[in-house]
Order: C-alpha cells, then structure tokens, then sequence
C-alpha cells in the first residue's frame, strides 16, 4: 500500500501548475483550466486524506461536493466569458479594464 | 507494486499535461490536456479505492465541464486571439513564484507522518448516499439551490440582447 506522502506531493505540483498557468495565460478560458487544476488538486487531497485519516468517508463525499462547485463554476465562469466577448469582441483579459455599464 | 507503477503513470500524465498547457499557444490543444489530466486524476480515484468519485469525475468533469470549455472555446476565439505566452520578465515573476510555492509546500508535506495506514476500501455507493443525506444534508440541499442558482444566472448572462426588441414586437401583435 502507498503511503499518503505521494498523493499530497502530487497535488501540491497540480497546484502550482494550476497557479502558473493563471498566471501566465492571458486567454480567460485558458484560466478557467488554471482553475480547474488548483481545484482537483484540493480535490485530490480530500480523497488521500480521507483513505488515511479520520473521517471515513466525509473526504469522499467532501469532494464530491468539489466537483459540484466546480460544474457550477465553470457554467457561470463561461456566461460570464460569452458576454465579455458580446461586449468587447475578444477573450483577452487585458482589454477588459473599462468598468462600465 | 503494481500500485506503485499505476500511481506513477497517472501522476506522469497529470503533471505533463499541467506543463503542456503552461507551454502551449493552442487553446483547443490546452482543452484536450485538461482532458488528459481530469482522466488521469479519476484513475487516481480509482486506485485509492473511491470508485463512485472516479466515476462521477468522468461522467461531470470530462463528460460535462471540459465539452463545455471547448464550446466556450468554439463561440469566443473566432478573432485575434489573445496572448497565449508569457513575455520574459512574466516568465521570470512565474518561475520564482511557482518555486517558492513549491519549496514551501513539498517540505511541509514531507513532514507530515499520517498517523494511519491506508485503510481497506470497503465504501460503497450506498455509505456515500447514506453520508450525503445523513451527514451532508445541509450542504447537499445548499449545492442544489446552487446548482439551480447557477443554471438560471448563466442563462440570465448569456442572453442575447437583441430579443427583448422581438419581445416587444411579440407583445405589440397580441395586443393587436
């Protein structure tokens, strides 16, 4: 059996790569994906603490609920992105610095 | 063993698909990685013995959340497309943050002595129905209120403009 050690030191690089591509990415669908990394990346955590913790099954059911965050997330994140690109006809974060009505 | 050889071939793909879609400049390709990774990450799920979660993370992440990103992709990225590579000092600013983080995260972990042994995987879908609706009732209702919340909020935001002229012109002939 493994330990829990691998599965936390593989989430933390899914983390920081979620992180980097925020970062680095200009485009607001690539960091949706940035996001979605940081968050199987938690959600990852919760099922390897879970297999070696306390509460037997609340990891489990804890990133279940993840995943659901997640979907709501991304609908929302991509109405919001659909009517960014309504208004100002690009996906480019940097261009939306206007904050008007 | 085995598990070990499996462990190592998820992480592989997971991690080269995060730094293939840091090194891509194609947003459909960086769709296909995410793919990659989210299957991976479900196989991991599988190994630790949560099976339900693996398949729920194929069935809403792969199936749901990665086809909807390549459709925001389809609707938004007919034009120019945006900077897709970070210029030099953003690289640099990237590097050391992702360092730091890195060299502040992977000692702590290695520091961490779990205080159990993995244990046997012996839950069921049904001890996940029973903690959801037992346990997690609360948050399961709220996710739903949420979820409902989400769905009417993006239909609200993708709306397009234009129809509420044809509303108008609807409501003006049936009042004729």
């Amino acid at each position: 059996m493994m330990g829990l050690t691998p599965y936390l030191i593989l989430s933390a690089i899914l983390l920081v790569l979620g992180i980097a591509i925020i970062i680095s990415k200009r485009n607001a669908i690539a960091m949706l994906i940035g996001v979605e990394f940081i968050l199987n990346a938690a959600a990852l955590n919760l099922v390897a603490f879970s297999r070696h913790g306390v509460g037997a099954l609340s990891g489990q059911t804890a990133a279940l609920f993840v995943i659901v965050l997640a979907a709501a997330e991304a609908v929302v994140a991509l109405a919001i992105f659909l009517n960014f690109y309504h208004t100002i006809a690009t996906v480019d974060i940097d261009q939306g610095d206007q904050l008007k009505g | 063993m085995l598990e070990t050889a499996v462990f190592f071939l998820f992480a592989t793909v997971a991690v080269t698909a995060g730094l293939a879609i840091l090194l891509s400049t194609h947003i459909v390709r960086m769709a296909y990685w995410l793919i990659a990774m989210l299957i991976s990450v479900a196989g991991l799920y599988f190994l630790m013995g949560a099976y339900f979660l693996g398949v729920i993370q194929v069935l809403v992440y792969v199936g749901g959340v990665a086809v909807l990103l390549v459709f925001g992709v389809m609707l938004t990225s007919r034009q120019q497309a945006p900077k897709l590579r970070p210029g030099p000092g953003e690289a640099l600013w990237l590097t050391i943050v992702a360092a730091v983080l890195l060299a502040g995260l992977i000692p702590s972990i290695l520091r961490v002595r779990p205080e159990q042994s993995a244990l046997v995987a012996e839950n069921s879908v049904a001890d996940i129905g029973h903690s959801l609706l037992g346990e997690f009732l609360g948050p399961f209702e709220l996710a739903s209120v949420l979820l409902l919340v989400a769905l009417l909020g993006a239909a609200y935001l993708a709306r397009p403009k234009i129809p509420v002229l044809g509303a108008q012109q609807k409501k003006g002939t049936t009042a004729l």
